[in-house]
């Protein structure tokens, strides 16, 4: 069957922890013990619905099980509640004797922890700290620098003094390799780097000035969404690891961007182990000789069909809200093949649809 | 912006793509096989405000609403009024019954009269008329007939090219119109019966079933594969893109028992793939920055157009081969192939 048509689902609780409803602390599971005296100026009192609905502004009263927020809206005015990420306090203009209130600043859902409320957004661009692993697409090439699409509001930037130049000794960079800018990175390209400085706008400043970094290829690149709904990448010990791939699919890289960029490719051997009469004082010549490549190698039907499905693997985690590490990938690949030989056909990988939500749900049982 | 619109690949990424779609039976990055289709959820009658409506959401997130709105108009007097209204590029042509519809087309983050957005609604608009099954059924009497307006919105961003989910829901939509029942008879001024419960379908279903309207389809070529339904990564690699429209042909009577149904195809269109604009891939020997030499100056001028390496990519040159194109079009075509399959499927929505 070529197509399927499901109809709609019913509407389902966008998170998978139960958040506590702040608005309705009646109804909800607030532990009384630490809320004294919890009375929320913004909730309908039993007494008079009618006057208290129309105090408590917009939203008080309803969808009190779901728990979305929308940008502007009053979370609440109670001032035993300190503010946190994803909201804000309104001043109280000097006419009025309103107290601060708290409002969402981002749509998602609010979370509570002790007294600090915040809004964890559904879909938030990605926010470089120092030192994460990165996989992005150089968008612009300028005079000494590389603007790379990281995720992020703004478009990392990776100058030319901060990449391995050909060459092998750390050389200084000269007039030609500026003149050459674009043999090394040029727009539309991957790669893979870490995130050196930040600066004063909240821009990262990139460097792929080790082995590990560098041009991407033979493989394939695929973007899950950001943050929110527990899906996603999340920042764990190991970003880069290789695994081997079932089938007879040889060795296949896996890049987990911590931006929620993913590589994953065929697995090349690097010069320093195919090659032990290299010596640490030519590695980095080695090393480098195929850094700017993009030329793909040799990939065998196999692999590409291991990696397709380890793609597949991927996009069916985030399309069922469970986050993206080490362990859920290799879990779901070795539950991914499983699936297969159970049908009997160990090349169908596909895992959309009902089978990503099986793959799901098989991974959540364990 | 960061995110854009066009597909900015690596050209390592594109000789990977196309090498693997190559293969026999081609490997999608998403693991679908060649012929099929995303799963998708569709449902019908969202917009009370409607003649009839239909919403279709992939699993990837993209999401198209159609509104199918009815008016009554004059059939002789379309000639004063003019064409100034045509909106989205649409509809309005040349008498028999072409400007009875008229199709708007709304795409996030893109100009009404952007080009890509016009061809959309041309592409769309010309298949539901060159059927030529709906203009008959819009007719109310000698004096008057319908008027439908197809308000098609994406309402997520173009993450593929959105063609096929826009066809697919205004077949949708358009299955699921419901005109008042006319109470007046003969050539006098029509007049319908106020109760929406007794109005009729625009397609009717089950004993009186009729041929549906057309859908477009997009077909996709890499080099011997045809594939159906592609990505946008899959456009990317191209060799040949194809719009097909596909109708249904009413049976003669003999034929009336045979289960399926007899296609035809309404409309063609090529679509021109990214592919063409992708920057090729440098092979190693030309690579300045590759050995660890680290190349300084380049040996020689670079020859003008270097041969094809296996690895590098190269954008597809030339126009389409005319047998790859009748190949695109008989494999959607074939009986109890891809488009009978999907009016199958369209045909199993529940209309409410």
């Amino acid at each position: 069957m070529p197509i399927t048509i499901l109809a709609p689902k019913p509407v389902r609780s966008t998170h998978s922890k139960p958040a506590t409803h702040i608005r309705n602390p009646s109804s909800s599971s607030i532990d009384s013990d630490d809320a004294p005296g919890g009375a929320n100026l913004a909730s309908p009192g039993p007494g008079n619905p009618d006057i208290m609905d129309f105090i408590s502004s917009t939203a008080a009263t309803r969808r009190t099980d779901v728990d979305i927020v929308t940008p502007g809206e009053t979370i609440t005015d109670d001032p035993q509640w300190m503010r946190g990420h994803g909201t804000y306090t309104s001043q109280p203009t000097s006419s009025s004797d309103t107290l601060p209130a708290i409002i969402s600043s981002v749509a998602g859902t609010l979370t509570r922890t002790n007294k600090l409320l915040s809004v964890r957004p559904l879909r938030a661009r990605y926010t470089p700290e120092v030192g994460d692993l990165v996989v992005g697409r150089i968008v612009e090439v300028q005079a000494k620098r590389w603007r790379v699409d990281v995720g992020a509001t703004q478009l990392a930037s990776l100058p030319l003094s901060a990449i391995n130049l050909p060459g092998g000794i750390l050389r200084k960079r000269t007039e030609t390799d500026e003149l050459q800018i674009r043999s090394f990175f040029a727009e539309g390209d991957l790669l893979v780097a870490e995130v050196q400085q930040l600066y004063q706008d909240g821009g990262a400043g990139l460097h792929t000035r080790s082995l590990k970094y560098g041009k991407l290829r033979n493989g394939v690149f695929v973007a899950v969404a950001g943050m929110g709904g527990g899906g996603g990448v999340v920042r764990s010990r190991r970003q880069v690891w290789t695994l081997d791939a079932a089938n007879g699919g040889g060795q296949v890289d896996v890049i987990l961007g911590v931006n929620g960029y993913v590589w994953i490719s065929k697995h090349v051997e690097t010069p320093e182990t195919a090659n032990t009469t290299t010596g640490i004082t030519n590695l980095e010549e080695s090393v480098s000789a195929t850094m700017y490549s993009s030329q793909n190698d040799q990939i065998g039907v196999e692999t590409m069909r291991e990696i397709a499905r380890l793609r597949g693997v991927v996009t069916a985690l985030v399309e069922n809200g469970l986050r993206v590490d080490e362990d859920m990938v290799m879990r779901g690949y070795h539950e991914a093949v499983e699936m297969a030989l159970l049908t009997g056909d160990a090349d169908d990988i596909y895992l959309g649809g009902e089978k990503g939500e099986q793959l799901a749900a098989a991974l959540m049982a364990v | 912006m960061a995110s854009t619109q066009h597909v900015l690949l690596s050209p390592a990424e594109l000789a990977y793509l196309h090498s693997s779609l190559s293969q026999t039976p081609p490997i999608r990055p998403d693991g679908r096989t060649a012929t099929q289709f995303r799963p998708l959820v569709a449902e019908t009658g969202i917009l009370p405000g409607t003649n009839g409506s239909a919403r279709i959401c992939f699993a990837d997130g993209t999401e198209a609403i159609v509104g199918v709105k009815a008016e009554v108009e004059a059939t002789g007097r379309q000639e004063e009024e003019g064409d100034e209204e045509g909106e989205g590029g649409s509809g309005n042509g040349n008498g028999n019954g072409s400007d009875w519809v008229e199709m708007s087309v709304e795409i996030p983050g893109v100009r009404d009269d952007d080009s890509g957005t016009a061809f959309l609604a041309a592409m769309l608009s010309e298949a539901v008329v060159a059927d030529g099954g709906l203009v008959g059924r819009l007719r109310i009497n000698g004096r008057f007939h319908w008027k439908l307006y197809l308000d098609i919105l994406l309402i997520s961003p173009p993450l593929s090219y959105p063609l096929p989910l826009l066809s697919l829901t205004t077949h949708l939509a358009l299955l699921a119109t419901r005109l008042p029942r006319l109470k007046s008879e003969g050539d006098e001024d029509p007049f319908f019966d106020d109760d929406w419960a007794a109005a009729t379908y625009l397609y009717p279903r089950g004993e009186k079933r009729t041929r549906r309207p057309p859908v477009t389809l997009l077909v996709m070529a890499v080099g011997k594969n045809i594939i159906f339904d592609p990505s946008k990564e899959e456009l990317a690699v191209a060799d040949v893109t194809l719009a097909v429209s596909v109708g249904e042909e009413s049976k003669p009577d003999s034929e009336k028992q045979k289960r399926g149904r007899r296609l035809k195809l309404v409309a063609v269109r090529t679509v021109d793939p990214p592919s063409r604009l992708t920057p090729p891939g440098v092979p190693n020997a030309v690579n300045a920055a590759y050995g660890a030499g680290g190349r300084q100056k380049q040996t020689g001028p670079r020859p003008v157009e270097p041969e094809a390496v296996e690895g590098v990519w190269r954008a597809p040159r030339g126009g389409a081969k005319p047998v790859v194109m009748a190949a695109l079009v008989q494999k959607t075509l074939e009986a109890g192939g891809v488009a009978d399959e999907v009016l199958d499927a369209l045909d199993g929505v529940d209309l409410g």
